[in-house]
């Protein structure tokens, strides 16, 4: 549903995107995770026909980006990072003029409206202003205004950008939902954790190049061989770094008062062991507990990775 | 307005915002005393009150004060037309709909020069007073309405274009305001100025280049309207084919703004401007 081959976006001598090959399937959701400037924006500017690749080719529902603009609108739903609202218009009369840019009829555009205001739970809201939205209903209102023409594409980037805590958790809901449409959706997100629940398979993006794609199930397995290790106790500060330094399958630690978080990448086994070596240097443990490393952590592990490679 | 669906939203828009019955009432007093004023001054210590050489007077500046306040007016409604909703971040989603550049043009175009065109038939009132006094015959005051309308519709054409092509509201309403500058003041003042020359043997040149330039400036060919100048029809060709011209040449460089996949003939770096 969309491919992308060989893709380039370059301005003057700088790469925002090299090489990008993307593949998603018809009804799955792809995530697009990097840190800012990874080329996440650009690369989904040029899938939305905003802006035009240096060189390569990208193709949603089978037309090409650059030659059939027309009908890769027509086949798109794009919500951008950043946008406004018109002002002196109701959330009712918002939705009803972008049915009507894409030529949705009167009384389909109407019902939709209704339906998807419903939805994503601005039902109340019809008659407001628009300006007179919180920013996370105007977020939310964005997902409605995209759906409001039937698109059989969605590209998303970063659609809880800005948003309080309460307002993000809203809109994760809604993207949840989004899922049961059987869309084809692009998403993207500086923060790997939210596209956790959502999407099928992610990408991480950095220097404007694809550096990992894995389906979430695959990396969440994946994340089962890192360990968040939780460890409180008292003891002489060069035993708790001997013990630290000498076990090669300690990651990284961190000072969190009145524990340390390790990150561990052996076994069961082995973290014995790494308990044992503290006790043996004198450290009397209070605490030593495991917790799941979630999917942020090994986001960051596997960027480092990268950053190490560099 | 459902084959332009941005015209019918900006003129929802527009008539819904604070400033526009201001402004209307604000004109329409401004001209109702300015009217007022003179058909009194008109008429004081005269024995009778149909004085049509005077009246006609009164149309004439009534006609040019309308047309120059338009003129300047018709800016302030259009210079933000395009490069508002870039930086009002509603460009980008307007860009990714199947609405046309030319359909987008269009429809910024219409429904800048629609508020301008209520102020124009709010003043017809006004005009029908002169008209009792024998100022104008109704061929004059249509003929002048019309070439308002062409106007307004001109300038807020021009204004939507550079709005288009500059990336800021303040450079396009500055290159509004240097437009309506040329044509209202620059054209006049030094046509008019090389007319005086011209009346001397030896700068016999500077007539023609007087005509060409006062047949640029809206103020006297609609001075030609009602009668009081004389031009040729080379003088409204050359009126007509210069700002269709102008019109025609910066709709190119807009039009490569609003349809990305030209950009990349243009110089310069996309990345700024929606």
């Amino acid at each position: 549903m969309i491919q992308t081959q060989n893709l380039v976006k370059r301005y003057g001598r700088e790469f925002a995107v090299n090489q990008l090959n993307l593949t998603v399937r018809q009804g799955t959701v792809f995530g697009i995770v990097g840190e800012n400037g990874a080329g996440k924006t650009t690369t989904l500017s040029m899938l939305a026909t905003l802006t035009v690749p240096t060189s390569g080719q990208a193709f949603i529902a089978g037309y090409e980006v650059t030659h059939q603009p027309h009908e890769v609108r027509r086949a798109i739903g794009y919500m951008p990072d950043s946008f406004g609202v018109y002002d002196e218009l109701t959330v009712m009369e918002y939705l009803r003029f972008y049915a009507d840019c894409y030529g949705v009829d009167r009384g389909t555009a109407e019902r939709r409206a209704k339906e998807l205001l419903e939805w994503v739970d601005l039902g109340a809201k019809q008659h407001s202003y628009v300006n007179a939205l919180s920013r996370g209903m105007q977020q939310r209102l964005e997902i409605a205004r995209c759906l409001m023409h039937d698109p059989e594409v969605l590209i998303l980037d970063e659609p809880s950008s800005g948003l309080d805590p309460r307002s993000r958790l809203e809109m994760r809901a809604v993207l949840q939902r989004l899922r049961s449409l059987g869309k084809t959706i692009l998403i993207s997100s500086h923060i790997l954790h939210e596209l956790g629940s959502i999407a099928d398979e992610i990408g991480i993006m950095r220097g404007g190049e694809l550096s990992a794609i894995a389906s979430v199930n695959v990396m969440l397995a994946h994340s089962d061989a890192f360990r968040t290790l939780w460890i409180s106790g008292t003891g002489p500060r060069e035993a708790w770094e001997r013990a630290f330094a000498d076990d090669p399958h300690v990651l990284n630690v961190v000072e969190k008062r009145p524990a340390v978080e390790v990150l561990y990448a052996g076994t069961v086994e082995q973290q014995a062991q790494l308990m044992k070596s503290l006790m043996d240097r004198g450290v009397v443990l209070y605490q030593f507990a495991e917790r799941p490393t979630d999917i942020e952590e090994l986001f960051l592990r596997l960027t480092d990775q990268g950053e190490e490679a560099d | 307005m459902r084959a332009n669906p941005l015209l019918y939203k900006e003129f929802r828009q527009r008539m819904r915002a604070r400033r526009t019955p201001l402004v209307v009432a604000g004109y329409f007093v401004s001209m109702a005393a300015l009217t007022f004023f003179l058909l009194y001054e008109n008429v004081q210590g005269q024995l009778v009150l149909v004085l049509p050489a005077r009246s006609e007077q009164v149309f004439l500046l009534m006609s040019l004060l309308q047309m120059t306040v338009v003129a300047f007016l018709t800016p302030a409604f259009a210079a933000g037309a395009i490069s508002g909703e870039r930086e009002r971040r509603t460009l980008v989603v307007l860009l990714t709909t199947p609405l046309s550049p030319f359909g987008i043009l269009v429809g910024k175009v219409l429904s800048s020069s629609a508020l301008l065109a209520l102020l124009l038939v709010v003043s017809l009132p006004l005009y029908s007073l002169v008209f009792l006094f024998g100022g104008a015959v109704p061929q004059e005051v249509l003929a002048v309405f019309g070439f308002q309308l062409l106007n307004i519709v001109l300038i807020a054409a021009l204004s939507v274009l550079w709005s288009t092509i500059a990336l800021r509201s303040g450079w396009s309403t500055v290159l509004s305001y240097a437009t309506v500058g040329f044509m209202v003041i620059f054209s006049g003042v030094v046509g008019y100025g090389l007319r005086l020359l011209a009346q001397s043997p030896m700068e016999f040149f500077a007539l023609r280049w007087s005509n060409d330039l006062l047949a640029l400036n809206p103020l006297w060919m609609e001075a030609s309207l009602a009668g009081v100048v004389s031009v040729t029809r080379h003088a409204w060709v050359l009126f007509l084919g210069f700002y269709a011209a102008l019109v025609a040449v910066l709709a190119v460089p807009a039009v490569f703004r609003l349809r990305p996949q030209l950009w990349r003939l243009l110089p310069g770096d996309e990345r700024n401007y929606q």
